[in-house]
């Protein structure tokens, strides 16, 4: 909210602060200052035009002035007209900065001397008018412009959804005094309520269908108005706000609103024909030409404002622009009413229109406001506008706000703070803000908040209020802890367990990358993984409509941004989730999907076929080690198939019997999606299972007798599989073989088409002594034996 | 019976002129070896009386010759090593030969620096689901439907009934630690993903981390929570680190602030970074609000507690100097590489 500093002073009745000591004690009294902004016009002189000539030589339209500056003449050079002989104009000397940051310069403009320079408003920072020299009523030349009009500053205050109370400058020049120390002079509750008959309560009437929605509807009848510009003080200040004046009337409402934080409507009382008035819900087909010119559709879940049965505003938003206030406009019905949050809410997002009164009404203000905003603008309109405000005003207020007081010993205040506050202190601290104490029998405190805060209903609340103008800074840092009989055993977390996975990847030369969870659903689909994707309701773009369902394409974009920029070759991991839809879910969700935490290594840039298959076993090699840095479990790999591998060269990923993952070369249509023009490989798995094997490693004893090793070169045809051959190997071998490795696997002039020959590097060894060349022959024999009786083998030296 | 004295002066000088290993090696062979040139005097040749004097010949005469070997070949090692200088010399200027490592992504690192202090400080870190229901996200935590307050946190939905959604922070971990533990005393550290339904640029994504910790236990106090945020903040910056707290509001905490912590950047007296006043926003905490602590099933009337929570990237940001949130996610190996 735009607080204007010199407004807030006024009010709290403040003149000893400069803007930068106000700006610091809102802040820590709860009210962050974002934005200071400094107007500052006593460096800014008035001067009165002597002379006028258009520039004879310039292409842009340029004027020559003379301007009288009491003590001096100079010349200046404008570039606009408005400013005439005797016109008094604000005048900014070289050397000096006007407020919104141009620095005047001694020189020339076009071969004229220039010698100042004639501000317009926007220059000041009085307005956005940017359009004109800025032209003053009154002052005599060379009085500081703050003479005339009064310095000021702009403070951009964060006020948090809980204190509508405080959208307004009354509001916040509470908080200033108390947190200064001082009490507000200004009483929250106006006096003025008219005088005029006859009785505004002959003139309309109100009615409330439904008082859940409308708490409080004050109708006053304020007549012999005469619509036209306010006074420049008024104009100010809203300007200084960033409200744009309008007329009289209209200003006023928007004045109190920012004053005392209540939204009010005026309508032209002669263009109400039934003068009675109701607040209902819409019905179907209905629709109201608003102010802002747009004609809306309404429905049942709105609720409009009627003369007779005729909308004449939405409740809450925006008034209709039949019954508007206007030029020739003498009479006003003058609303103040109070509508409940979450339908102003609802009706503001259906709508898609966000106002100034919706914005207040929606976090729930007090309907004892409604009068105080009434009363103040009664005020307003007869000082302002003249005009004759009737007595008696018309009223339905079906659900009067009840006193809410607090009961609470005041030790409970310190027991929440950690710092005792002196009891007078904390009373003194409440009185400031509005709050009456009574002490009851026993010590206990009976606290009634002041009507407009709605906010404060228990102990905790009070608490707050005693502590931010007490001061946080006054509250002693401790430690929590003390002596405990229970407590909870620590634990690593699941991240941590996760890191000897990540330094193992890392170490392989595995960068590690963190992607994001939203991806294109058209992506997904592309791929096949859309099957238990989630899709976003309302997702910010197409390209991040749904949450991801694997790590791979993300992966893959990573790779892609990296060969764009110069990286052919990405070797690349993530640890992070897929989100699958509830496999007991439809289309529209209901339950919380799974979001199983997924390990995925890809390895981009490989030339070749050969390449490729070297790059498949680093690959898988690296995946074990880093497996095996979270567990001494041995993962097990058989052939599989999956569309966006390669056909020939993928398998799937075991963990005692459970599928976890897959690893393989990608499919050529795989890469070429990401426009990728090598081979890549890469794997996927579920580290949840890896996590919830026995980490424990149990080491074994070192053997004092020595190993016996034989190489094994086995021919066989191309499809039978290592792992195949190496379980008979295992099996036939006994308990002396402790190791059967496959280390090579040829294919080639050496053997014949069709056959492959895979080596083994078989180990040998006992516990109890040393083995002789004849025990391990004689096993490697019937090794031998077996795989070509059940595998036709035959065997190269 | 050849002159042993002789002999070995013979000897001696060829070793001191020989200029290889090997060549030590040939002459002790010559001289000293099986069938060696010095052998031993047969004795049965030699009368009694002279035996003993031929003995001792022998003898001096092999000893000479092995010092003599000895010392040359050290003498030769010597010279060998003297000239390695010249012989073997590298430039150990030229750059060195990495091993070809990855890296661990920032984002990671600065997570478990965060969960070590809070480790440290005895919090479990503990992790939830991303995809919340709006009872844990926003009912649980004492923000209605309808409230204003909801606008607080723009949300992505999952389904039109709007009960699935996207998490917008960490603090329904609130929510689900107290229900797993149970009892206090309750000290846990929740860090993840959260989303806002909002337009990504530098310094804002639809995407961040948190962290939140909450602290439930008897007795506990503004001050302790003050105390806990100093505390921290100085494990994780340096001991000089001061921190502020403003007042504020969130609905799930009574009272709430914002913390700011003095500029790591200037020391706190005001430069760029903390745009000019010496405070770097840090992030929000409070006192657990009662309405919480019974959604938790916790008494309020026995129990009290702090939550406090930040984004995880900030951390990263100001501790690495990074100004676009974006490098986080993009995984450019141009700023993968600098960490």
């Amino acid at each position: 909210m735009r607080v204007s500093f010199q407004w807030l002073c006024e009010l709290a009745g403040i003149d000893d602060l400069t803007p930068q000591e106000v700006a610091q004690t809102l802040t820590m009294a709860g009210w962050t200052v974002e934005e200071l902004k400094l107007i500052d016009l006593s460096q800014i002189r008035v001067g009165r035009i002597i002379s006028q000539e258009p520039h004879p030589a310039s292409k842009k339209p340029l004027w020559v002035h003379m301007v009288d500056l009491g003590d001096e003449q100079r010349q200046v050079v404008a570039g606009a007209a408005n400013a005439v002989v005797g016109s008094l104009v604000p005048v900014a000397l070289p050397g000096t900065t006007v407020p919104s940051g141009v620095k005047v310069r001694d020189g020339s403009i076009a071969g004229f001397e220039a010698r100042g320079m004639l501000c317009s408003q926007a220059e000041l920072e009085l307005s956005d008018e940017h359009d004109g020299i800025m032209l003053l009523d009154s002052g005599e030349p060379g009085q500081p412009l703050s003479a005339i009009v009064p310095s000021d500053a702009i403070l951009e205050v964060e006020v948090t959804p809980n204190r509508p109370d405080c959208l307004c400058h009354l509001g916040l020049a509470r908080e200033l005094a108390a947190a200064r120390g001082r009490r507000l002079k200004h009483d929250f509750m106006p006096l003025f309520t008219g005088g005029i008959e006859p009785p505004g309560t002959d003139l309309v009437s109100i009615a409330i269908e439904d008082p859940r929605f409308c708490r409080r509807y004050i109708g006053a009848v304020v007549s012999d108005i005469r619509v036209g510009p306010s006074p420049r003080w008024l104009q100010r200040r809203l300007r200084g706000v960033g409200v744009r004046p309008i007329s009289n009337v209209v200003d006023i409402t928007n004045y109190v609103a920012l004053e005392y934080g209540q939204p009010l409507h005026a309508f032209d009382l002669d263009r109400l024909s039934a003068r009675r008035i109701g607040v209902r819900q819409a019905r179907e087909a209905e629709h109201l030409l608003c102010l802002d010119g747009q004609d809306r559709q309404l429905a049942p879940d709105s609720f409009v404002i009627t003369d007779g049965d005729q909308p004449v505003a939405l409740a809450g938003l925006i008034g209709g622009a039949e019954t508007a206030v206007q030029v020739g406009t003498t009479q006003i019905l003058l609303e103040a009413a109070n509508f409940e949050g979450i339908a102003v809410r609802s009706m503001s997002r259906r709508l898609k229109l966000r106002t100034e009164a919706s914005g207040r009404f929606e976090k729930n203000i007090s309907p004892e406001l409604a009068l105080a905003g009434a009363r103040r603008a009664a005020e307003l309109l007869r000082e302002v506008c003249g005009a004759k405000v009737h007595t008696s005003w018309a009223e339905a207020y079906p659900r009067p706000q009840e006193p809410v007081p607090v009961r609470f010993r005041p030790e409970r205040i310190d027991a929440i703070l950690g710092v005792h506050v002196p009891l007078e202190e904390m009373e003194a601290i409440l009185d400031r803000l509005g709050f009456q104490v009574r002490v009851e029998t026993e010590g206990e405190w009976y606290v009634l908040p002041p009507v407009f805060r709605l906010d404060v209903t228990t102990v905790q609340d009070v608490a707050e209020e005693v502590g931010r103008i007490y001061g946080y800074h006054n509250v002693p840092a401790t430690l929590p802890g003390r002596r405990r009989s229970s407590w909870r055993a620590a634990t690593p977390s699941v991240e941590r367990r996760l890191d000897p996975c990540r330094q193992v990847l890392a170490g392989a030369g595995f960068d590690e990358v963190v992607t994001p969870t939203l991806v294109a659903s058209e992506m997904l689909r592309r791929l096949g993984l859309d099957g238990r994707a989630l899709r976003l309701v309302n997702p910010l773009s197409d390209d991040q409509d749904t949450l991801r369902t694997s790590l791979l394409p993300s992966l893959l974009k990573v790779a892609q941004l990296q060969r764009k920029h110069g990286r052919e070759a990405s070797r690349l991991f993530e640890i992070g989730r897929a989100y699958l839809r509830s496999r007991e879910d439809s289309e529209e969700p209901e339950e919380q999907p799974d979001e199983p935490q997924l390990l995925g290594v890809l390895s981009t840039g490989h030339e070749g076929a050969d390449a490729a298959r070297k790059a498949f076993y680093e690959l898988k090699g690296g995946l074990e080690r880093a497996v095996n840095a979270l567990a001494p479990a041995r993962l097990r790999f058989e052939r599989a198939e999956d569309r966006l591998y390669h056909p020939g060269r993928t398998a799937r990923i075991l963990s005692g019997r459970e599928a976890i993952g897959c690893i393989g070369e990608l499919h050529p249509t795989t890469s070429q999606a990401f426009g990728l023009p090598g081979r890549a490989v890469a794997a996927q798995l579920d580290v949840a299972p890896l996590l919830e094997l026995d980490p424990i490693r149990k080491v074994k004893a070192l053997l004092r007798y020595p190993a016996v090793t034989r190489d094994l070169a086995v021919v066989v045809p191309v499809d039978l599989e290592a792992a195949t051959l190496a379980g008979a190997i295992r099996s036939t071998g006994g308990e002396l073989l402790t190791d059967a490795v496959a280390f090579d696997d040829y294919r080639g002039s050496q053997v014949t088409e069709g056959r492959k020959s895979v080596a083994f590097g078989l180990t040998f060894r006992s516990p109890a002594r040393t083995l002789t060349d004849e025990e391990v022959d004689t096993r490697l024999e019937q090794i031998r034996a077996v795989l070509s009786q059940r595998f036709a083998a035959s065997f190269r030296d | 019976m050849i002159d042993f004295e002789q002999t070995a002066a013979e000897a001696r000088n060829l070793i001191a002129e020989a200029s290889q290993a090997a060549e030590l090696e040939r002459l002790r062979i010559h001289y000293l070896g099986a069938r060696g040139v010095l052998a031993p005097p047969d004795f049965t040749q030699l009368a009694t009386g002279e035996r003993q004097a031929a003995g001792r010949a022998y003898n001096l005469a092999k000893r000479s010759l092995q010092e003599a070997l000895a010392q040359r070949l050290d003498e030769l090692r010597r010279r060998q090593l003297a000239g390695l200088a010249n012989m073997e010399r590298i430039d150990v200027t030229l750059p060195g030969q990495p091993p070809q490592l990855g890296r661990l992504h920032v984002l990671t690192v600065v997570q478990r620096e965060i969960e070590t202090v809070m480790e440290r400080m005895g919090y479990q870190v503990e992790i939830g689901p991303e995809v919340e229901t709006d009872w844990y996200n926003f009912e649980a935590l004492n923000l209605p439907r309808g409230h204003a307050s909801r606008d607080m946190q723009e949300t992505f939905f999952l389904n039109e009934s709007e009960t699935l959604v996207l998490r917008t922070h960490t603090s329904p971990m609130q929510i689900r630690t107290m229900l797993k533990y149970g009892e206090p005393p309750i000290y846990a550290a929740m860090p993840g993903r959260v989303y806002r339904q909002e337009a990504t640029d530098a310094s804002h994504l639809a995407q961040f981390m948190q962290v939140e910790a909450l602290a439930v236990d008897v007795g506990i106090t503004v001050g302790d929570l003050k105390g806990t945020v100093q505390y921290f903040s100085q494990s994780l910056w340096d001991e000089e680190r001061r921190v502020r707290f403003r007042p504020s509001y969130f609905p799930y905490t009574e009272p709430s602030f914002e913390f700011d912590v003095s500029c790591m950047v200037c020391g706190g007296r005001g430069c760029r970074s903390c745009g000019g006043d010496g405070w770097l926003e840090a992030g929000g905490c409070g006192m657990v609000h009662p309405a919480v602590l019974r959604n938790g099933n916790i008494d309020p009337e026995h129990y009290s507690g702090f939550a406090w929570g930040f984004g995880i990237e900030r951390i990263a940001m100001l501790k690495y100097g990074v100004e676009d949130l974006r490098l986080f996610y993009e995984n450019d190996h141009r700023f993968l590489e600098q960490f």
